[in-house]
């Protein structure tokens, strides 16, 4: 067994996640959805964006976004959304639909590895980057957060089979449920 | 196992993040009603199946959700290109060898 | 340590401070470490490792590596035994436990028969007599393999990694090494495999100084370089198994099998699934074994196997060695052998006048060289004695002069070289033969993958090392590193000139092929040069027939030493070329896998995921027994102590009809739909109309593939001007999901409606019965619940029990039912709270079954159970869902009308009754309208839900019936396996509260 801590794995705690649909090519839409949620909108595939402590943003479609929000009240954010944006934009609150973890250390990479076809390497997959893919027997939304933590997001309904997945995969780097690296 | 490149996501992924949906542009008919049962019965049932370079249409299933379309070759498999609904690949091949 | 009579005093890689004891068919036996299986059985005498297949013949071990065919071994007993393993890659631990495998088995099952049977003996026995195959399979079965599968569960962990680089050099001799090596300095991602503990592959055995290091020390300067690289991942004993599309490639990688059997803490063996960018193949080549005459005699071995024992394991397997060749490089084995101090009693060449430097070199060691001859047959009783050798006439098809006998107990092949092309030909590209190289290279791979090295015919050492470097180099500069030219600087190498080589693929004998003694073309299934020219003779022309007809190449070492020699006696006796013969494709995987491996950590609990609701642990709580819906776990019931199912489904059934009862409906998928066009959407995508639906309305909806047939059903709420709430079956959310973005995104971008899946967030308590209404009121609900203000088919927001909630008065049971959605991390605070408030009017949870007899009693349908993927909505007596005049029209509408679609004896939905009013129907059972017609019996339907009622006290069934809707009160029969004939009345689908009043109490 390795030295020190290999990977960490815990569930982190996240006030709301909306999904939000419009036109990325439509700056007013850009603005209005920033003026609420205080976070950009990354329009690069394949991106995410936060506000440290406040919110994030991630691209999940060239018109698709998942916000998720430290803070506040699902329902409410949705209708704070709804009557600021065009008519022609969707927003749902889904805070119930996603459950969020950070895997941190440093083979945080290879529980990864393990669990996904999608190339984690940071010359692929720097920080910043973001993507949807296959886990394991389900799939999640994968950010890089800094080197050697990820934030994974995935259904609720596939939580205990995935955490249960996380933690075989990462038993062999030694890895320890809540303790940081 | 495929390597196709999400013309949304922008990059190469590995085939079992994608479902094949069946072959590209085949259009609804405008007015289903004024076709004959023959016409309609083509549209529902009668695909191409070349050998060779076919249009199909893809999704990014466990991406981004999106259609897309794809120009595989189905004799050794390379896809000569991916584009978005919508589009024609700039550089068009000749389909299938009929 | 005594017992290792051949093992030389001195050199070689092992390390003969660890001395390890192992047992070889109960035998105690001693080796070291750095030992195979088979080097420290070698080292110890042994000289028969198996029986043969068919045969039954004894035979010894011919290689070194993976293309070992006769030592296959069985590792350890009970759950941790693995079978079909080559003693030649087994590296050798304290207390390893071997068994030979194989042949003994058959022999038992066939008795001495095995002798007697010619090639396609199956064929010609079994193809024309059924009872004798009938009889014979089990026997023959059971006789079959290499070994046998353990029968308990495995108790090791295997699984997978997902890896990713720009450049995987696959395999670590001395192409592969320099491969390696300038794709590193490149910059490129590298991955190096190699099957063997210690990279290096024949430099491993090299006896030749590279510049002015030993070999082995050039092997570790390169690996100590590569493994300092950040860039560099080292994989040693894994072979890479498989090349698929688009450069796909799985590699098993040995972790914990040289320790021993159980590992319970670590990864036994690992699949990595690769996608490299570029992928270079300097996998090597096999040396040709030559076929002779009692060529299987334990004591005939490859030329470069013998040298590599000798140099490697420092072990002579044999004392007086007789080298027989067809080329100068298998020289180097009698000089090792020479050098070891043993004697070489002769090196017996096919050519007429051998003459390069090595050649030079044996003969002035003393070594006599009988040029122009060949060993047409070995003789031995479980181990060569003696060499029958004889002068070759000029064509290599006939002897030219008398035979005569040499003592020697080791024959050394070497028929030239087999290039290790395996993983080029799965990619489905042809191997082509070279007249040049007298050999199948591989094929043109095409930009995304390179061979080097000797898997291109490459013999001498110094071109190997630097083509690999070039491919090395081409490679990371495809992949956008490095300029693609080299700046490896080969070492200086001692490379004897040579003379070319001779090819002979079969040494005639004396007497003509068919009636000389066996002459083995492929070890592992006991294929002779007779079997071959037999199969010719009885018509068969293609390879691939040749194949299959003889087995040959079909053992599990895919003939990796038999199929050219093979081939090229196929050649001949269809009076072709070798090019025009052609050779049959390999497939995955190149050595043999472990099912283990291939499962990886999909076992167990992984198998296959369960999805939960977020009331989950409340139904483990109460001791539900559980259904699969898809991949969901729901409540099927949940029986206190005693009761039978039934009962409990009974009590269920009863207190949603007479009180209220609580169903966990999370599990169905709801899609959240906005858009200022998802009205004119829905229309197109449903039967029925949404546009005129108010808002806090529900509807129920038909949804129809573009055939006409039904496709999903649920209903769909108006929750504001633009916004709908759609549900759909439980098993179908996620092919809805993906439908309705098809049609969206393929057909009609420019409609205004978007779609999210909220299945996952929203969790539902269906709180069903007369008293339903009173529990929603007790746990709190600031929505007015009154008849009137609260209809049935209506949706309203609010608070229950303090939670954001939507509630919807829908039923799937004909009860007075509120559906209550909050989010899912509020789902099990809601399921309390109703349950806690239900307790005064003795809320029952109930669970699918129930569902389903409630619904069945109404003749609600469940899409997928009571329809099968080709009924309308006419078929199932629901026109009344159709809307066939909207300005789009629906998806499936222009099918309705097709003629097929009209026909009056289409099977409808029925109801049935049981005629004895007891006896639950079978699901699934056929029906018929005569109890005892004479064959063909045609079929008037089947039955497709049935149960007991308990509010009716009697069985309900639906099922569909050719023209039912017209046969009311008809009776139709359903025969069953056992011989009894149930039978049925036709009645109407709608068993219970026809005018649908009890929705609305």
């Amino acid at each position: 067994m390795s030295d020190g801590v290999g990977v960490a794995c815990r569930e982190s705690r996240v006030g709301a996640f909306l999904n939000l649909r419009g036109d990325a090519a439509d700056p007013g839409f850009r603005n209005v959805a920033a003026s609420v949620t205080g976070v950009e909108l990354p329009v690069e595939p394949c991106t995410w964006r936060r506000h440290a402590g406040h919110a994030a943003a991630y691209w999940l479609g060239p018109d698709e976004w998942l916000l998720a929000m430290q803070n506040g009240v699902g329902v409410d954010l949705e209708s704070r959304l709804r009557d600021v944006l065009d008519p022609r934009c969707s927003v749902v609150d889904v805070s119930g639909a996603h459950v969020q973890v950070e895997l941190s250390g440093e083979d945080a990479g290879k529980v990864l590895q393990k669990s996904s076809p999608y190339d984690f390497d940071p010359r692929n997959f720097g920080v910043g980057r973001c993507v949807q893919t296959v886990f394991a027997k389900a799939t999640a939304l994968v950010a890089a957060r800094e080197a050697d933590a990820f934030d994974i997001v995935f259904r609720r309904s596939y939580a205990d089979y995935l955490l249960r997945w996380l933690e075989d995969a990462a038993a062999e780097y030694n890895a320890s449920d809540g303790r940081s690296p | 196992m495929l390597r196709i490149r999400c013309p949304y996501c922008q990059e190469a992924r590995s085939e079992e993040e994608f479902s094949h949906a069946g072959e590209a542009h085949i259009p609804r008919p405008a007015n289903p009603d004024a076709s004959s049962d023959a016409q309609w019965g083509e549209y529902l049932h009668l695909r191409r199946n070349p050998r060779g370079p076919h249009r199909e249409m893809w999704v990014h299933t466990a991406g981004c959700r999106r259609y897309f379309n794809v120009l595989r070759d189905t004799v050794n498999y390379e896809i000569l290109a991916t584009y978005a609904m919508g589009e024609r690949p700039a550089d068009e091949p000749e389909e299938g060898a009929l | 340590m005594s017992g290792q009579v051949r093992r030389l005093a001195s050199g070689g890689r092992i390390n003969r401070d660890r001395g390890l004891r192992f047992t070889f068919d109960g035998r105690v036996l001693e080796g070291y470490a750095g030992d195979t299986l088979a080097s420290a059985l070698l080292a110890n005498g042994v000289d028969v490792v198996g029986r043969s297949f068919k045969y039954a013949r004894p035979r010894g071990i011919v290689g070194h590596g993976a293309e070992e065919p006769n030592a296959i071994v069985q590792l350890g007993s009970a759950a941790a035994s693995v079978p079909n393993l080559r003693a030649t890659q087994v590296e050798l631990y304290d207390g390893l436990e071997a068994r030979s495998t194989g042949a003994p088995v058959f022999q038992r099952a066939v008795g001495r028969l095995g002798r007697f049977l010619p090639a396609g003996f199956y064929y010609k026995t079994f193809m024309g007599s059924a009872p004798l195959w009938m009889a014979s399979e089990p026997l023959l079965r059971h006789a079959a393999g290499f070994g046998r599968a353990p029968t308990g569960a495995d108790p090791d962990t295997y699984d997978r990694m997902n890896r990713h680089c720009d450049v995987l050099v696959v395999g670590a001799g001395p192409a592969g090494l320099s491969a390696a090596l300038e794709a590193a300095r490149s910059g490129a991602r590298v991955l190096l495999a190699d099957e063997q503990a210690e990279f290096g592959g024949s430099l491993l055995a090299e006896t030749r100084p590279l510049g002015v290091d030993g070999a082995t020390n050039w092997v570790d300067k390169t690996i100590g370089e590569l493994a300092s690289r950040a860039n560099v991942e080292l994989l040693p004993r894994s072979t890479v198994s498989g090349f698929y599309d688009h450069n796909f490639l799985t590699i098993v990688e040995r972790r914990t099998d040289h320790l021993g059997l159980v590992s319970p803490n670590a990864t036994r063996e690992r699949l990595h699934r690769v996608r490299a960018d570029q992928v270079v193949l300097a996998t090597g080549a096999i040396e040709r074994p030559l076929v002779f005459a009692n060529n299987d005699l334990p004591g005939v071995m490859l030329a470069t196997s013998v040298g590599t024992y000798v140099n490697r394991y420092a072990v002579v397997p044999g004392e007086t060695l007789l080298l027989f060749t067809t080329n100068d490089q298998a020289y180097r084995t009698a000089l090792d052998w020479r050098r070891a101090g043993r004697e070489v009693c002769a090196i017996v060449d096919v050519r007429e006048a051998p003459g390069g430097e090595l050649v030079a070199a044996a003969r002035e060691a003393g070594i006599e060289v009988i040029a122009g001859h060949v060993v047409i047959e070995a003789i031995g009783r479980g181990r060569v004695a003696r060499a029958v050798i004889a002068p070759l006439n000029a064509s290599g098809d006939a002897l030219d002069g008398p035979t005569r006998r040499l003592s020697c107990n080791l024959i050394a092949c070497s028929g030239g070289w087999n290039p290790t092309l395996h993983l080029g030909s799965q990619t489905g590209v042809r191997p082509r033969w070279s007249e040049d190289a007298a050999a199948f290279l591989p094929g043109d791979l095409g930009v995304r993958a390179l061979c080097t090295g000797a898997v291109t015919g490459t013999g001498s050492l110094r071109a190997c090392l630097e083509e690999g470097a070039l491919a090395g180099a081409t490679a990371a500069s495809r992949t956008g590193f490095g300029s693609g030219r080299t700046t490896f600087a080969a070492p200086v190498i001692d490379e004897p000139r040579g003379t070319p080589a001779r090819p002979l693929y079969l040494v005639p004998h004396a007497r003509p092929v068919s009636r000389a003694p066996k002459q083995f073309v492929d070890y592992q299934l006991d294929v002779t040069a007779a079997d071959i020219e037999l199969a010719a003779r009885e018509g068969y022309k293609s390879v691939e027939h040749v194949k299959r007809y003889t087995a040959l190449g079909f053992g599990t070492d895919q003939g990796k030493l038999g199929n050219v020699n093979g081939v090229a006696i196929l050649a001949r006796a269809l009076g072709k070329t070798i090019a025009e013969t052609g050779t049959t494709m390999f497939r995955p995987s190149y050595t043999p896998a472990t099912f283990g491996t291939i499962a990886g950590r999909d076992v167990g609990e992984f198998f296959d995921p369960e999805r939960h609701t977020p009331m989950h642990t409340w139904h483990e709580s109460k001791g539900a027994a559980w259904e699969n819906v898809g991949r969901w776990k729901r409540p099927w019931y949940y029986p206190r102590a005693g009761e039978t199912m039934q009962q409990a489904v009974n009590r269920e059934c009863l207190a949603a009809r007479d009180g209220v009862a609580i169903l966990d409906a999370s599990t169905l998928g709801k899609i959240d739909i906005q858009g200022a066009d998802a009205a004119e959407f829905l229309d197109r995508i449903y039967t029925i109309g949404f546009r005129r639906l108010g808002v806090g309305r529900c509807r129920y909806g038909l949804m129809l593939r573009e055939d006409g047939t039904i496709f999903d059903d649920g209903v769909t709420a108006r929750l504001a001007e633009n916004r709908y709430l759609m549900h759909t079956t439980t098993g179908n959310a996620e092919a809805v999901f993906a439908w309705l973005e098809l049609w969206h995104q393929t057909e009609w971008p420019d409609l205004d409606v978007h779609f999210t899946s909220v299945t996952d967030h929203w969790a539902t308590a269906a709180l069903v019965g007369p008293r339903s209404r009173e529990v929603l009121a007790k746990v709190g609900a600031d929505i007015d619940l009154s008849r009137d203000a609260f209809r049935f088919m209506d949706v309203r927001e609010g608070e229950v029990a303090g939670f954001p909630a939507r509630v919807f008065r829908i039923s799937f049971s004909g009860e007075l039912s509120f559906e209550v959605n909050v989010p899912a991390q509020h789902g099990r605070g809601l399921w309390d709270a109703l349950i806690d408030a239900g307790s005064e009017f003795g809320i029952t949870p109930y669970g699918t079954e129930t569902m389903h007899v409630l619904r069945a009693e109404k003749g609600f349908i469940i899409v997928g159970q009571d329809t099968d993927g080709s009924m309308t909505p006419a078929d199932m007596g629901m026109d009344w869902a159709v809307r066939r005049n909207k300005p789009f029209g629906f998806i499936g509408d222009r099918s309705l009308v097709l003629s097929d679609h009209q026909r009056a004896d289409r099977p409808q939905l029925v109801g049935l009754a049981s005629a004895d009013g007891d006896t639950v129907l079978p699901e699934g059972g056929q029906l018929v309208d005569d109890p005892k017609p004479p064959p063909p019996v045609p079929m008037a339907g089947h039955v497709t839900s049935s149960y007991y009622s308990a509010r009716l006290s009697r069985p309900i069934a639906l099922g569909m019936v050719k023209g039912g809707s017209k046969r009311i009160g008809e009776t139709v029969y359903c025969p069953l396996a056992d011989g009894r004939i149930l039978a049925g009345t036709i009645v109407d689908p709608v068993f219970y509260d026809p005018e649908g009043e009890r929705q609305n109490v």
